[in-house]
């Protein structure tokens, strides 16, 4: 074996040593608690996502007439077709609910404080690629929702200032929804996005070793014990347990709730009710409230605002009394979206 | 918590994981189980029938519907299989470079089913082509109608109608079911048939001046003459020379076995005052068992045996075409095979057919001996075991009886008795060679060719009011109120003419049928009921 | 006294403890083997080209219509050719020969070439006897021969089995919608032969 490892450090100057250190760091004891855990399971979440993908890539078809026949394909024909379609049905849904209660954490932690500004940043970024990444992937599917969905969204996104028109037409590839549109849906969704996301990943998980972790301690601890442990095998355990967790969880999904077909995508019926998937809901409720202009400009601030919240926050504890205010405004909205989904969830139009 | 508890933790969970997807591979199975049923077969459009499905699906796009739910589409014979033509053959003409004929014909069909077709070209069926001789014929073409074209009675506002075709009702009644003579349209104004195109046993026209008279378009497309197409008549007059139509009961472009099982099919036919099978099989108790029983009955399935695909109700096939347990499943495209008594004459016929499938009528019992090569036992053997499939022995030949009993009565108290009436007045020249312009005919042609074959046909399939009510009974109303008063009165006026000798030959052969008892009922004193009832 | 208590107690767990560290680790991978072992084989029976490809029994003559020494032409439903030859007198399928048009060398379409009596393969110059069998070029080299497609006999009907599948697009009109009323020079699939398309 050291005959390899020699040969093997002649080409690789990096000794074993090194690897270990590494890799090895020292996990602070508070991540021991499960809600830290949230943000390995959208990593996790996104790997099953690239697995199942790349296996419906191998039988989908990019093309306004055959799309949807290939879809029905996997769903009805293929082996186990309907399974994997499910799998990957559900985990965009709990990968985007993962990724939100992350975010929701790190908000509530305040670790998105100095110097860790550029990490929410980036974090934001994600957030905004995977909501991308799950509405381009619907669009795929080319059933009546899918098209309709792909054309409101296309002229929501003409509505913004200046860049709208030519953001919607560089998005559908044309003026209107044509054959040339599902292909950029596709490459956006299973080349440019996925690859998008691991960078923003690798960056966003290179930044919290970079940075290490702060060692919180609760109220609750002991004191004197020793203040972290091992990822390898400790957290790594942790990581399995929860990876396990989801694949039970998203098989359980996949057959009790399976991925169905809707009707096939036909431009010259507006089906009686259209809806984007769960997660634009909010959006939805909102630009029903307001005019288009009103809306998205109204949307683009709130982003801008979660954004750059870092030296908002920084700013309110620098010159007002206020310090938990962060924690009240993101309670209050935390339950404003909560509310506004809920509302589109329950109503037809 | 510990390293060890969170290996085992993660074992528990592995083994779970392992249990959801057992799960899900059971659900896969089921998935595949319902599938198999679900997925319609693979219909590959043969190569030589590419252009055309092309481009009749854009112009007939129903002709193609039908066509792919066929049992054809699924082995692979298309258009081209079916309505390739020689080009000798009288109506072939290039469609876009394929020599097509439009009618496809039992000729065509034989060529992959030789011994339906010929089962078929020998039976009844076939031959009901031969109206056009008949009584009947007379009927609809000079009676209804005018064999020559007429001049119109007056103007029709709207429409240009120059003369009038006395030959429509025959053309689109009778011979839509009997089947007309396919014909072409002719330069020299007429129409050609196969009496004019004389083809040879191949099919295909000998006379080649009459050939040269077919009417054709700029792309050599002969034309149809209206009169004679479209015609799907069990019997039609092909112009190579083939009897009937394989379409009349299998429909295209689906050809579709189940539709043929269904007595609705037959029943396109097989309905009205002179012989109304469908509506007598829907009072009989068969039709009765049908009517509630049919989703049952297997009527898409390949093999349709009575006793083993089904037994739920015999329909018109079963009985008359159809395989059951008892005759190994056999087919036959002639449905006399079966039948005992033929109903269809004015006096019933036992079926004793010689080599040529025809009714033997001599009366010598030697030479009758000679001729006879399937009896009418036969024929009543091979009916009884589609019966017996449900019934006993009793029950079948019990029914026989009842029914041969009515027929003797039929044919011995009126069928006879009305032929010989009518014969002797032909032949004492006391009512003209014309048909139907004597009362008495119309009287005559009630007597035997309605009401009296109802009733007949409704004691033969178990429908007891049209054996009574709608047959006998009004044989007997019809017998004895208006033909009897209608032969004295032509007898009496004969007599007062002075036609002595006619009118009391006449007369005698009237005196000796009423005489007999069962028509003397009314001058006897009354006859006490049978004891017993 | 009490030390050596301990330390020989301690020692049992130790033991004790070790065994237990490797049952659970052994567990361990065990789960993890199972479940994503299972859920790699699904993914496999998933890849794997889901059932036979569709093949049927087509029609291809009536046994009558085809005399000893003849042959027909048959167009697969994928556009391969077959020549079918009826080689004996009798009806049973063993009677009849079918020869797939591809080359077994790299996949060429022969053709027949009457004049010499046998099949010619442009590509590299393969050659073939009437039975199909490789008498020249590298077919011959390797010892191959013409495929066969299986074939029987039904009722007097000629079959011949083949893959069903047809791969859209070509054809003799592809139009969408009919253009100008049928007929002939009207026709909608003429139109469409002569138009650009979009």
């Amino acid at each position: 074996m050291t005959r390899l490892g020699d040969w093997l450090y002649e080409r690789l100057p990096i000794s074993a040593e090194q690897l270990r250190e590494l890799t090895n760091e020292p996990v602070p004891n508070h991540l021991k608690r499960w809600w830290f855990a949230l943000g390995g399971t959208p990593a996790y979440l996104f790997a099953i996502q690239i697995v199942t993908g790349i296996l419906l890539a191998v039988y989908y078809q990019p093309s306004p007439a055959t799309a949807y026949e290939s879809v029905r394909y996997i769903t009805q024909e293929a082996a186990f077709g309907w399974y994997v379609r499910s799998v990957h049905k559900w985990g965009a849904t709990m990968m985007i609910a993962a990724v939100v209660l992350h975010q929701m954490r790190v908000f509530f932690t305040g670790a998105y404080r100095k110097p860790r500004e550029v990490n929410w940043f980036v974090g934001m970024t994600l957030l905004l690629t995977t909501l991308v990444t799950g509405f381009t992937g619907y669009s795929l599917v080319y059933e009546q929702l899918s098209f309709w969905g792909a054309t409101v969204a296309a002229n929501i996104s003409d509505g913004v200032p200046v860049v709208g028109g030519f953001a919607k037409e560089m998005l559908l590839g044309g003026e209107t929804y044509n054959p040339r549109t599902l292909s950029r849906f596709f490459v956006l969704h299973a080349a440019v996005l996925p690859a998008t996301i691991v960078g923003l990943i690798a960056l966003h998980i290179a930044i919290v070793r970079v940075q290490g972790v702060t060692e919180l301690h609760f109220r609750d601890e002991e004191r004197g014990k020793p203040d972290h442990f091992k990822f390898f095998p400790e957290h790594l355990y942790t990581e399995l347990i929860i990876g396990l967790t989801l694949m039970v969880l998203l098989s359980a999904l996949a057959t009790i709730l399976p991925a169905a077909l809707g009707p096939k995508a036909d431009p010259l019926t507006t089906p009686e009710i259209i809806k984007p998937e769960w997660y634009f809901y909010v959006a939805f409720r909102w630009l029903k409230l307001f005019s288009a202009t009103t809306a998205i400009l109204s949307m683009g601030f709130v982003v801008f605002v979660m954004f750059t919240w870092p030296f908002v926050d920084a700013w309110i504890r620098r010159n007002t009394r206020y310090q938990d205010a962060s924690v009240w405004i993101g309670i209050a909205g935390a339950l404003s979206i909560i509310a506004l989904t809920v509302w589109e969830a329950a109503v037809a139009h | 918590m510990s390293l060890e508890t969170k290996r085992i933790i993660i074992a528990i969970l592995g083994s779970t994981f392992l249990i959801s997807l057992l799960f899900v591979q059971s659900r896969e199975v089921t998935r595949q189980r319902e599938e198999a049923g679900l997925i319609p077969p693979h219909i590959a459009v043969p190569a030589t029938s590419k252009a055309c499905v092309d481009c009749h699906r854009q112009n007939n796009a129903g002709i193609i519907d039908h066509w792919k739910g066929s049992k054809h589409a699924r082995k692979g014979v298309g258009c081209a299989d079916c309505h390739q033509a020689d080009s000798r053959d009288a109506d072939a003409f290039n469609h876009y470079g394929v020599v097509i004929a439009a009618v496809v014909t039992p000729r065509d069909c034989g060529r992959c089913h030789p011994q339906i077709a010929a089962e078929f070209g020998r039976s009844h069926h076939a031959a009901a082509g031969n109206i056009l001789a008949s009584l009947d014929n007379f009927l609809a073409e000079t009676v209804e109608g005018s064999r020559v074209p007429f001049n119109p009675h007056s103007e029709t506002p709207g429409r240009a109608i120059a003369v009038v075709n006395g030959m429509a009702s025959a053309q689109i009644g009778c011979q839509q079911c009997h089947g007309s003579r396919v014909g072409l349209v002719s330069s020299t104004g007429g129409i050609l048939t196969v009496a004019d195109l004389q083809p040879d046993a191949d099919g295909r026209p000998t006379n080649l001046d009459a050939v040269g008279k077919i009417v054709r378009d700029q792309n050599g497309r002969p034309k149809l003459a209206p009169s004679t197409w479209p015609n799907t008549g069990m019997g039609r007059i092909n112009l190579d020379g083939s009897l009937g139509s394989c379409s009349a009961c299998h429909s295209r472009h689906d050809f579709s076995a189940r539709r043929a099982r269904q007595p609705e099919n037959c029943g396109k036919c097989h309905l009205g005052p002179d012989h109304p099978q469908k509506e007598i099989y829907e009072e009989s108790k068969h039709g009765v068992a049908y009517r509630d029983l049919r989703e049952e009955m297997n009527l898409d399935a390949d093999s349709w045996v009575l006793g083993k695909d089904y037994s739920q109700a015999p329909t018109c096939a079963t009985c008359h075409m159809s395989g059951n347990v008892r005759n190994g499943g056999r087919i036959t495209h002639d449905p006399g095979e079966r039948i005992s008594w033929t109903n269809r004459p004015p006096v019933s016929l036992a079926m004793d057919t010689d080599i040529n499938h025809k009714v033997v009528t001599e009366k010598d019992p030697a030479k009758r001996r000679e001729l006879v090569v399937d009896t009418w036992e036969a024929k009543r053997a091979r009916m009884k075991e589609a019966c017996s499939t449900c019934h006993t022995a009793d029950y079948v030949n019990n029914f026989y009886q009842q029914y041969d009993d009515f027929v003797v009565l039929y044919n011995e108290k009126f069928g006879k008795p009305g032929t010989a009436i009518m014969e002797a007045l032909l032949a004492q020249g006391l009512i003209t060679k014309t048909q139907f312009d004597e009362e008495i005919e119309w009287q005559w042609y009630y007597v035997w060719h309605h009401q009296g074959r109802r009733a007949r046909h409704g004691a033969s399939m178990m429908a007891p009011d049209y054996a009574h009510w709608h047959g006998m009974f009004e044989v007997a109303e019809e017998f004895y109120q208006r033909f009897i008063p209608s032969a004295l009165e032509i007898v009496a006026h004969a007599e007062k003419e002075g036609r002595t000798e006619a009118a009391a030959a006449a007369r005698k052969v009237i005196d000796d049928i009423l005489a007999r008892p069962e028509h003397a009922w009314d001058k006897l004193a009354p006859t006490p009921p049978a004891a017993g009832g | 006294m009490e030390h050596n208590e301990t330390a020989e107690a301690s020692g049992a767990e130790m033991r004790r403890r070790g065994f237990l560290a490797r049952l659970s680790s052994v567990a361990m991978v065990t789960g993890l083997v199972a479940g994503y072992g299972a859920f790699a084989a699904i993914i496999a029976r998933y890849l794997y080209p889901a059932r036979p490809q569709a093949k049927g029994w087509l029609y291809v003559t009536d046994v009558a219509g085809l005399k000893p020494g003849d042959s027909v032409v048959f167009r697969t439903p994928q556009g391969a050719t077959a020549a079918i030859a009826r080689q004996g007198a009798g009806v049973e399928a063993s009677d009849f020969i079918a020869l797939s048009s591809t080359c077994p060398h790299l996949g060429c379409q022969v053709h027949w070439e009457q004049q010499n009596d046998r099949f010619f393969c442009p590509c590299h110059n393969g050659t073939f006897d009437p039975s199909g069998k490789a008498t020249g070029g590298p077919p011959f080299e390797a010892g191959q021969s013409l495929p066969r497609y299986p074939l029987k006999v039904e009722g007097g009907l000629l079959y011949i089995e083949v893959p069903l599948e047809q791969l859209a697009g070509g054809g003799a009109c592809t139009l969408e919608k009919p253009g100008g009323p049928p007929g002939p020079g009207h026709d909608p699939c003429l139109y469409a032969r002569g138009r650009a398309r979009v």
